[in-house]
């Protein structure tokens, strides 16, 4: 039985994740929701989840850190990391040997580089525009009327890569189209546009420098279609696990674990 | 809970009044702008300059008052003013992807004057002194082409190998042609030029750029009793708007006392010095606060910065204002406008900076507006990064329109730029 626990809540853009560590650094228990537009709501019910899986009281719980786009929303928190940082830290967490980080979000995407302690080392994010991130693959989604989980799948049986030249989320959709009306399976289509993908995020990742291993996070971690044009792409094995999605959390949750590690006066509360 | 651990906060600057170099130089921009009008009733010219590169000082002479539209433009950004001139000069036919310069610059005379700022004198002038990018050329032809002014054109090198010192034919080419613009001047004019008054004017401006110089190397100072960026956007005005005049000294005098001053109290721009930092780019007018606070709420403050030296690479002795000399004296300054400066000079004024100020890292801001100046700006973040080690976060909004500034996408990158200099800082 753990002495005390900490906990993570990263409210992205599209879901709020949350995680539960215990005072030993195990992973206790995870959850995931839509954020829509009540960030600080969203995140209370992520927050109420993830405590209810742990089978565990919020006073048992002594430090809680917000991460995410909506941070700053986790009024019920101790403090705000940012995502960059957290993800650094869950992907090393996860996979201790990470020295590349790729985190594909819903509205961003990040490639970090870090070091042997899981600390940032330099970071590169796309800039005001969606392409390369979860909103484009939702974007052909949308065009084709899939789900999320059914084009990653789709792409797989692709057999070759339609060149989807668009660099803009929007204008990709219109591009979709016509690769289809063109006479192009959905299936290669869908290939395309993973790989068009792929490619803008290791032209991020470059910038930073690629150093084995490199680990995928982010909820488009859990795209598998993402996943094998990635390794195509970088010709390299890739980490990923069901858990890669809950980076950011596991990343916040970690950061709470030191605050408190750090402070005497915390531990005794 | 951290407030246990916390010690008592010190004063900022403006919390202690030291901040009052400000509040000066707010009343001499009004009085500037009561001047060029004041010159305009009594029958004196207006010309449209550059902030970089221009003869302020030979104009002067002839009673010609300067009007710098990039800064009439940050002006209206900074009070909010930007998308009424940017919609005006997108309806009369500029690209959303031009100059946010130009498009202010344009439409403020399309708009006769009228502002956020209050009414700008309309041109009676143009001096290009082309010196950085293409644009501008066309950008002062639309001038000549709206208003029907002329436009005195000098054309400036640019700054090749540097060795400390501007090659002296560079010199001599400037300064023939300032001589030739002479009497084209008197003619325009009707006005003789009188050589005794541009000694006097190349004297008060040499007197206040080594005082500003001063002033910028205060920065070196631990902890350092100035911002260099944030600050100096306010205190680089006056070189500019005023230069060659004696309340133009007299301001960077008591700029000097006043952070002299906060130094002996250990007051300075921020309640703390927990980051020192060098920034590189033009800032964001149109939310310069929240900008700021980006940066100073992690009590950082920049020690040095490239973009107040578009006024003048005065830190770096780049030219000597010779009363002696007057003429060469204004071509060395023309000829080392920061835009003139090749990327490698840029780059290596960088690395000295982070040298010699003791700087923790590097911030630079690409705006989207000019492509020419934030051209480069990726391989000046991967050569600190990779060559030189030292911590760079690139980011990226605009200079004047507010249609680029993103504030949770800029905010988390400097947070988590912030995050890793702490850890590298082993705070």
């Amino acid at each position: 039985m753990a002495e005390f626990y900490v906990a993570g809540v990263d409210a992205g853009s599209t879901y709020t994740k949350s995680a539960v560590l215990d005072d030993g650094g195990n992973l206790v228990a995870t959850a995931v929701l839509m954020t829509g537009v009540k960030i600080t709501e969203a995140a209370r019910k992520a927050y109420d989840e993830v405590l209810r899986k742990a089978g565990i009281k919020e006073n048992e719980v002594k430090f809680l850190v917000g991460t995410g786009y909506g941070r700053y929303n986790i009024t019920f928190g101790n403090i705000q990391v940012t995502e960059i940082s957290c993800h650094a830290k869950g992907a090393h967490y996860l996979f201790p040997n990470t020295r590349t980080v790729l985190d594909m979000g819903g509205q961003d995407t990040k490639a970090i580089r870090i070091n042997e302690r899981g600390e940032v080392v330099d970071f590169c994010m796309n800039d005001k525009c969606a392409a390369g991130t979860g909103r484009f693959i939702e974007g052909a989604a949308k065009v084709l009327g899939l789900s999320l989980k059914e084009v990653g799948e789709l792409s797989l049986k692709g057999k070759k890569a339609v060149k989807i030249s668009s660099t803009c989320a929007v204008f990709a959709e219109t591009e979709t189209m016509e690769q289809l009306a063109w006479g192009n399976s959905i299936e290669d289509v869908l290939y395309g546009v993973h790989t068009s993908m792929a490619v803008r995020s290791i032209g991020l990742l470059r910038r930073v420098g690629i150093e084995p291993e490199v680990t995928f996070t982010g909820g488009v971690s859990q795209n598998v279609g993402m996943v094998k044009c990635l390794e195509e792409q970088l010709k390299m094995k890739i980490n990923v696990s069901p858990l890669t999605m809950y980076c950011g959390a596991i990343g916040a949750a970690l950061y709470g674990l030191e605050k408190v590690k750090a402070t005497p006066l915390l531990q005794a509360r | 809970m951290m407030s246990q651990q916390a010690t008592e906060r010190r004063p900022t600057a403006e919390e202690a009044g030291l901040d009052r170099a400000k509040q000066l130089q707010g009343e001499l921009v009004k009085s500037y702008y009561k001047w060029l009008w004041d010159v305009r009733n009594n029958g004196g010219k207006i010309a449209y300059c550059f902030v970089m590169a221009n003869p302020a000082e030979l104009l002067r002479v002839f009673d010609i008052a300067p009007v710098y539209p990039e800064i009439t433009s940050l002006q209206i950004s900074y009070r909010g003013g930007a998308p009424q001139l940017i919609n005006l000069s997108e309806e009369f036919g500029y690209s959303t992807d031009c100059c946010g310069y130009v498009k202010m610059g344009v439409a403020t005379v399309l708009n006769k004057g009228q502002t956020a700022i209050g009414n700008i004198p309309t041109p009676d002038m143009a001096m290009l002194t082309y010196s950085g990018c293409q644009i501008y050329i066309h950008w002062w032809e639309q001038y000549q082409y709206l208003t029907k002014t002329p436009v005195f054109t000098i054309d400036i090198p640019y700054v090749r190998d540097y060795d400390g010192h501007v090659a002296k034919h560079d010199i001599k080419y400037v300064a023939a042609q300032l001589e030739e613009i002479i009497p084209a001047l008197e003619r325009f004019t009707g006005k003789r030029f009188d050589e005794e008054k541009l000694r006097e004017y190349v004297r008060l401006s040499g007197e206040a750029w080594e005082l500003w110089k001063k002033c910028l190397h205060m920065g070196k100072l631990k902890p350092s009793p100035i911002d260099a960026y944030f600050e100096a956007i306010y205190y680089m005005s006056a070189i500019t708007l005023i230069r060659g005049t004696k309340e133009c000294v007299d301001f960077y005098r008591f700029l000097l006392q006043e952070l002299q001053e906060r130094y002996d109290k250990g007051i300075g721009p921020t309640s703390e010095e927990k980051f020192r930092l060098i920034f590189e780019g033009v800032p964001n007018y149109p939310f310069f606060k929240r900008f700021w606070n980006l940066f100073r709420q992690w009590n950082a403050r920049c020690v040095a910065a490239t973009y107040p030296k578009v006024a003048g690479m005065v830190d770096v002795d780049a030219f000597t204002m010779n009363p002696e000399k007057p003429l060469e004296s204004i071509a060395e300054y023309m000829i080392h406008a920061y835009c003139n400066w090749n990327m490698m000079m840029r780059t290596n004024l960088i690395k000295k900076y982070v040298n010699e100020y003791g700087a923790d890292g590097v911030v630079i801001h690409s705006i989207k507006s000019c492509r020419s100046f934030s051209m480069g700006h990726g391989d000046i973040r991967e050569y600190l990064i990779k060559e030189l080690d030292v911590p760079a976060l690139h980011i990226e909004s605009d200079h004047v329109d507010p249609r680029y500034y993103a504030e949770a996408q800029l905010k988390n990158r400097v947070d988590a730029f912030f995050e890793s200099l702490s850890v590298r800082k082993g705070m």
